[in-house]
């Protein structure tokens, strides 16, 4: 034992001062992971919030919030015909939230000194809840300029103070003395509102919230998160980062055993006191744990830095485990096949590259056409892309993960065995 | 100490070893000397247990077959090219090999090789870093780190300077005088000549002949060469009794000057092949 640490211990030494293979193993991943979390997600750090609009109301009111919407920077608005469409949208990932209008909202204007307020539907996508809270403010903001508008509007105006006298009137909560004074409050508010002009509103700013009334109500909805389906655009693609975090790492291992063969210094370690599968042992070891190590790294970013949570934490470890081993027996074999560095570092990389392509390591397997996901089942990276995603955010029955972790297994033994033999094969010439 | 018995050894229809057989004696410099190609390394890889023969035997301290790890425990090696890691300091190449040999006291031995081979000063900074020489120096260090009783020397002087290659020698003289015994392979007969005490020829994979380089010469080399120069003219006359013969030119008078060239390795190789050990 003390002797596969030594070598472990030496293979990662030599591994993290190697600045490309850092970059490879541990950088990389992590640029593809959150890109690629960027890419899926649709989420850019400049780039506008989208909306589907629905306006279901013909009233002026709707109609000037819907081109305030639409002409905000901060948003790009889709406008779509029906709450359905709007709501389908979001779900497609094609809008971070439906913005409704609904019929009432001109009722709800009318009503804001008699305890209603204009109501916004809004139905935000889960995956996208860190946007609102912006999207609700803007709302907000975006409702209260109404006001100046509904009040230099003559009907609109007479509407709400008629609406305001009515609902005095049949208060039985107000006293005669109360009933009196709110009747002159309305009376010298439509007074004022009367003498707005269009441009006088125009200007009127956005610091119309003052009052202790509630004239908006943005009521935020969440869409139920679907079962199975990913809940952030980085529960897809920290899985791919993994992967290409692990094909990092056994391109780095594959290719240490060619350099110490076809340099000698193997030939150094086997006159030690030791066995050729101490030796192996001490070397896949090194790989390894990298490839535990890089998967750690990705989960602890998704985790700390984007808020995925882990559906089956005891069967990501699992996975992750099994996926090392896997990946180890991959970089044993590959070491077999290659003759010279040459080898191991352009047509092992190469064809790393290759199973990770029809893999799932770029473009996620529920994406790929049906002639690559059938490709993909010869992908060692299917089976351990699977075995991460199961736990990770799927959150997969237990009984249908075993599947990736027994091939992931087969894998891992297979590749050892058969490159330790093509190993000990070139050794003898 | 080593005996290798009528060993065979081909890689595919190339066969590199046919019938050699050797024994090294207890605390003596063996020289395996031939030219590039003539099966030394193989030789050095069968008597490591790296390489298995396809005939022979080979055993070592009478303990058997070096491919038996507790038996490899007894010999180290320098091979020809030169295995270290360059990412890891000198220091850390030593203690990583000490730590595969499960050394107690690792630190305090690696220190004394470091000064033994002059990189005491340069002990920790990176290998890739070192001169050729220091390399070799270093590649030498690492074959004695488990203090084994035999050291196999393959071509440890290829590719240095001559500054170098003499403080290799003097290496080589000074494990001799702490009693190892050293199986050294050159294809350089002055390096040969200078610090062996037996010579084997080989070539083309077979043991030519054995002995100590007086031996050899006496065997295989022929006459020496007297050249007198007498009036402006050359006079060669090649003698068994070479001191004979100076003195009967001066007896004869009128010598300007003389010069003698005695048979050396080369001629012995040139003797037993046929051709010259640089071709």
């Amino acid at each position: 034992m003390r002797a596969i640490l030594s070598i472990a211990k030496k293979d990662l030494r030599l591994m993290f001062r190697d600045k490309g293979d850092v970059f490879f193993t541990f950088v990389f991943p992590m640029l593809m992971a959150v890109l690629f979390g960027f890419v899926f997600g649709g989420q850019g750090g400049g780039s506008k919030i989208t909306l589907a609009l629905v306006n279901e109301s013909g009233s002026k009111v709707a109609a000037s919030l819907a081109d305030d919407l639409v002409k905000d920077e901060s948003f790009e608005v889709t406008r779509a015909e029906t709450r359905d469409a709007a709501i389908a949208a979001v779900r497609a990932g094609k809008a971070a939230a439906a913005v409704v209008l609904p019929a009432s909202i001109e009722e709800g204007a009318g009503a804001m000194f008699g305890g209603g307020g204009m109501e916004i539907d809004c139905i935000i996508d889960p995956t996208r809840r860190a946007e609102a809270g912006l999207i609700q403010g803007k709302l907000n903001e975006l409702a209260f300029r109404q006001f100046p508008r509904m009040m230099a509007d003559p009907a609109q105006s007479k509407r709400m103070f008629d609406q305001m006298r009515a609902s005095i009137e049949s208060s039985k909560d107000l006293s005669p003395g109360q009933k009196l004074a709110g009747a002159a409050l309305a009376a010298a508010g439509e007074s004022f509102s009367r003498s707005l002009s269009p441009e006088t509103a125009a200007g009127a700013g956005t610091d119309a919230s003052a009052g202790g009334f509630s004239p908006v109500q943005v009521k935020l909805e969440e869409l139920p998160k679907r079962k199975g389906g990913p809940r952030s655009s980085f529960d897809v693609s920290t899985p791919v980062g993994m992967v290409w975090g692990i094909a990092g790492c056994v391109g780095a291992f594959a290719a240490s055993l060619v350099i110490e063969r076809s340099r000698g210094t193997l030939a150094r370690l086997r006159l030690a006191p030791i066995s050729r599968m101490h030796l192996l042992a001490g070397k896949g070891l090194a790989c390894f744990i990298t490839a535990l190590l890089v998967q750690a790294l990705l989960i602890l970013l998704a985790v700390a830095g984007f808020r995925c949570t882990i559906a089956q934490p005891a069967m990501l470890a699992a996975g992750c485990t099994m996926a090392a081993f896997g990946f180890t027996g991959l970089a044993m074999l590959i070491a077999g096949l290659c003759k010279t560095e040459a080898e191991a570092n352009g047509a092992g990389r190469g064809a790393l590259l290759v199973l990770a392509l029809i893999g799932g390591g770029t473009i996620p397997l529920f994406f790929m056409p049906p002639v690559l996901q059938t490709l993909s089942y010869a992908s060692p990276f299917r089976w351990a892309v699977l075995a991460i995603e199961g736990p990770f955010w799927r959150d997969l029955p237990v009984s249908e993960q075993f599947a990736p972790l027994a091939v992931l297994l087969a894998i891992g033994v297979g590749g050892f065995v058969i490159g330790a033999r093509l190993g000990a094969l070139r050794e003898a010439r | 100490m080593l005996a290798l018995r009528d060993i065979r050894k081909a890689f595919g229809s190339t066969v590199a070893v046919e019938g050699l057989s050797l024994e090294v004696r207890q605390g003596e410099v063996f020289g395996l000397l031939g030219p590039n190609g003539a099966g030394k390394s193989t030789t050095i890889g069968i008597a490591t247990g790296l390489l298995a023969p396809d005939a022979g035997s080979v055993d070592l301290l009478g303990l058997g077959s070096p491919t038996n790890p507790r038996v490899r425990m007894h010999l180290g090696l320098a091979p020809q090219e030169i295995t270290l890691y360059g990412e890891l300091t000198a220091r850390e190449n030593l203690l990583f090999l000490a730590d595969l040999y499960g050394l107690a006291g690792a630190k305090t031995r690696v220190d004394e090789l470091l000064a033994l081979v002059e990189l005491d000063t340069r002990a920790d900074e990176r290998t890739a870093a070192f001169s050729g020489g220091m390399k070799r120096r270093l590649n030498l260090a690492a074959a004695l780190v488990h203090d084994p009783q035999l050291v196999l020397l393959d071509e440890p002087t290829a590719g240095v300077d001559p500054q170098s290659r003499n403080r290799i020698l003097e290496l080589v003289r000074t494990l001799a005088a702490r009693g190892k015994t050293i199986v050294y392979t050159t294809h350089y007969m002055e390096e040969a000549a200078k610090i062996c005490d037996r010579v084997g020829i080989v070539d083309h994979g077979r043991m030519l002949d054995v002995g100590t380089v007086a031996e050899l010469i006496a065997r295989h080399g022929g006459n020496s060469t007297v050249t007198v120069e007498r009036d402006g003219a050359e006079v060669r006359v090649v003698t068994a009794d070479p001191v004979a013969e100076v003195a009967r030119q001066f007896a004869s008078g009128g010598v300007t000057g003389v010069r003698i060239d005695r048979a050396d390795l080369e001629s012995v190789f040139l003797a037993l092949t046929g051709r010259s050990l640089r071709e």
